[in-house]
């Protein structure tokens, strides 16, 4: 099963290797999305940022802690901006991405708690393409820290399992804008990502922290791939468009797995997410906007 | 469109292969107890040490698991299981009991009465700092008590404490009945007897869940108390008992090593395995040795600590209805040079 397993991941790695690839076509100069060569008009990108809040049920493991699964809620606030890149904007956006999770679990008979706070700092670039039916889709890599403490109260001497890792995403995202809905414009868009490589922090099968204080800072980094790695963050949301204010409502759902040293972690959580954010334009002062600037936004 | 697809199947595709296998036990009395069994088949430290072979120790538990035993039943059950280990460190707590693995120490004297030195020797007129016990005894001997490394003892107090007994002859550390605590407050107490950066010994951590699966042994280091705070140059005496245990025992073992110090008094209990907590299905929690710290000459101390030669001494029953203490009068004669 698990060779099956594992097949399944390096395929699929390969797989988005491979569509990235194609993406780096995308270099060559100046297109529209429908395909026509650029004209020199100026281009104004704005900023589609959203601040997020969360909450939702959670799902913590972590073998090193408790062989136990824990259940409980999460919640959590998010930072969410994108912008069309200025060296391509039609092709090209970037992503810049900032969440902060608290959960906190119990165990199956509820007479012990599990918490886990986590901190995760992203930003990435998008090649997109306008599909048919007025679909946006991008295709793109992000760079990831990230950074948790799950603290068992119960527990003695192995209280804490700290979580830390830099990895190089694969993200991707769809996007539709409905013209009209009740008297509101409104946006579809679905956002995922998942971590190609990289590297995390663990200690070993039966290491205290008390030794790494004590200075064995030995095999604590460990490259990370599917295999021992596994984190996938999804977003579906609806982005309801009341004059420059956006609402977003929608729903995620977030994995960490791992399994490095005979230890095994998880992260599972769905949220319910709340967001308020729009779009804007910094425009310098005594510089005039062009009436014939062309908007390009990030998303759509 | 192909990129449509693919962005509907690959989620898909990514749900089924995403997480890791994770071992799931049922919480009734055999999916406990076979929780238990595994988790210290998997972490326990000592298995080799001490000859104990967890498989014929299922073998002879597992057939009194019954799916209609009490939970008072399983407990029992699985606290012979533990004690079979002999090891103090390790424990099942459940909401109604927990158990103890005892003969570490029950089936020894103990070697200790709080009540005779406060009363005999210093009149109960002793300085109390936190948990901890001083004063200066006629022979101009400074004697401190340190009932627990459980409590931390601040730097400032600690130098309130030797400066009081800076016109002493040396000093007495009594750490009988001391069950342990903190490494780090042993850390902070050894800092001021120690004259150099001194190997107090090396950690060994479980690599695996093979029972010989152990890292190198990893060797760490103290260094002498710095900041200004007071340092220890004359004669030490470690009091000991066999209920000096874990954290105190390692205590004992760094203490043993250094200069002009005698560990005086019975064997300690040992406890040299770092204990790890983790819990079964119905929710009692287990603690157990996981992590083997050795002595300085990479020995196990974990069946205890012997005193320095020629200072093996016992509490004399009789001697203690006179009033005398004849492990501290020991300790005494060692320090005032009549040894």
């Amino acid at each position: 099963m698990y060779n099956i397993r594992l097949a399944c991941r390096v395929f699929i790695a390969g797989f988005i290797l491979l569509l990235s690839s194609v993406a780096v076509e995308s270099a060559m100069p100046c297109h529209h999305l429908d395909g026509h060569e650029c004209d020199l008009v100026p281009v104004m990108r704005p900023v589609a940022a959203f601040y997020t809040f969360e909450m939702g049920s959670s799902e913590l493991v972590d073998t090193y802690l408790t062989p136990l699964r824990y259940s409980g809620w999460t919640t959590g606030i998010g930072y969410d901006r994108w912008q069309a890149m200025e060296f391509d904007p039609d092709r090209w956006s970037m992503n810049l991405k900032a969440n902060f999770q608290l959960d906190r679990t119990s165990n199956m008979v509820g007479n012990a708690d599990m918490w886990y706070f986590g901190a995760r700092f992203s930003w990435g670039m998008y090649r997109r393409w306008r599909m048919p039916y007025g679909i946006m889709a991008g295709i793109g890599g992000r760079m990831s820290a990230d950074f948790g403490c799950l603290y068992a109260s119960r527990n003695g001497n192995n209280p804490a399992s700290a979580k830390a890792a830099v990895t190089v995403d694969a993200g991707g995202y769809i996007a539709h804008r409905f013209g009209n809905i009740f008297g509101k414009m409104v946006d579809l868009r679905y956002v995922t990502s998942v971590p190609l490589t990289g590297c995390f922090f663990s200690p070993d099968y039966g290491e205290l922290y008390y030794e790494i204080y004590l200075g064995n800072h030995s095999g604590l980094a460990h490259w990370a791939w599917w295999g021992n790695y596994f984190r996938w963050n999804n977003l579906a949301c609806a982005d309801i468009h009341f004059g420059n204010t956006v609402v977003s409502v929608g729903y995620r759902c977030n994995v960490l797995s791992t399994e490095v040293n005979h230890i095994t972690s998880r992260i599972l959580s769905h949220s319910f997410v709340f967001g308020l954010g729009g779009e804007w334009i910094s425009v310098s002062p005594g510089r005039k906007l062009s009436p014939e600037a062309k908007m390009v936004s990030a998303l759509y | 469109m192909k990129l449509l697809r693919i962005a509907v199947l690959l989620p898909i595709l990514l749900f089924s292969v995403s997480c890791h296998d994770i071992q799931d036990w049922a919480d009734d009395p055999e999916g406990n107890f076979d929780a238990l069994w595994t988790i210290l088949d998997e972490h326990y430290c000592f298995f080799e040490e001490k000859g104990v072979n967890w498989d014929a120790v299922y073998a002879k538990y597992r057939p009194q698991i019954v799916p209609e035993m009490t939970q008072r039943q399983l407990f029992a059950v699985c606290a012979a299981m533990l004690d079979e280990l002999r090891d103090g460190h390790t424990n099942l707590s459940s909401a109604f009991n927990t158990s103890y693995y005892t003969k570490w120490w029950s089936d020894y004297p103990q070697d200790y009465n709080e009540r005779l030195v406060e009363q005999y020797y210093f009149n109960f007129r002793l300085n109390h700092v936190g948990a901890a016990t001083y004063g200066i005894l006629p022979e101009n001997i400074g004697y401190f008590r340190y009932p627990s490394f459980s409590v931390a003892l601040g730097e400032g107090n600690v130098d309130h404490i030797l400066a009081h007994m800076i016109v002493c002859n040396g000093i007495i550390i009594d750490i009988r009945d001391n069950g342990g605590g903190d490494m780090t407050n042993v850390e902070a107490l050894a800092a001021r007897f120690i004259r150099e950066r001194t190997l107090a010994g090396y950690i060994s951590h479980k690599t695996g869940p093979g029972h010989g699966d152990f890292s190198k042994p990893y060797a760490y280091y103290y260094e002498p108390a710095g900041g200004g705070h007071l340092l220890w140059r004359k004669p030490v005496v470690v009091l000991t008992n066999r209920s000096t245990f874990s954290a105190a025992n390692n205590f004992v073992s760094i203490m043993k090593y250094v200069p002009d110090v005698y560990i005086v008094g019975a064997t300690t209990g040992g406890g040299s395995g770092m204990p790890f907590s983790s819990e079964i299905p119905c929710g009692w929690g287990v603690r157990f040795s996981a992590c083997s710290i050795l002595d300085c000459m990479g020995n196990t101390t974990e069946f205890g600590i012997s005193p320095s030669e020629g200072c093996a001494v016992g509490l004399d029953p009789l001697a203690a209805l006179d009033g005398r203490d004849t492990m501290l009068d020991f300790a005494v004669s060692i320090l005032a040079g009549g040894k």
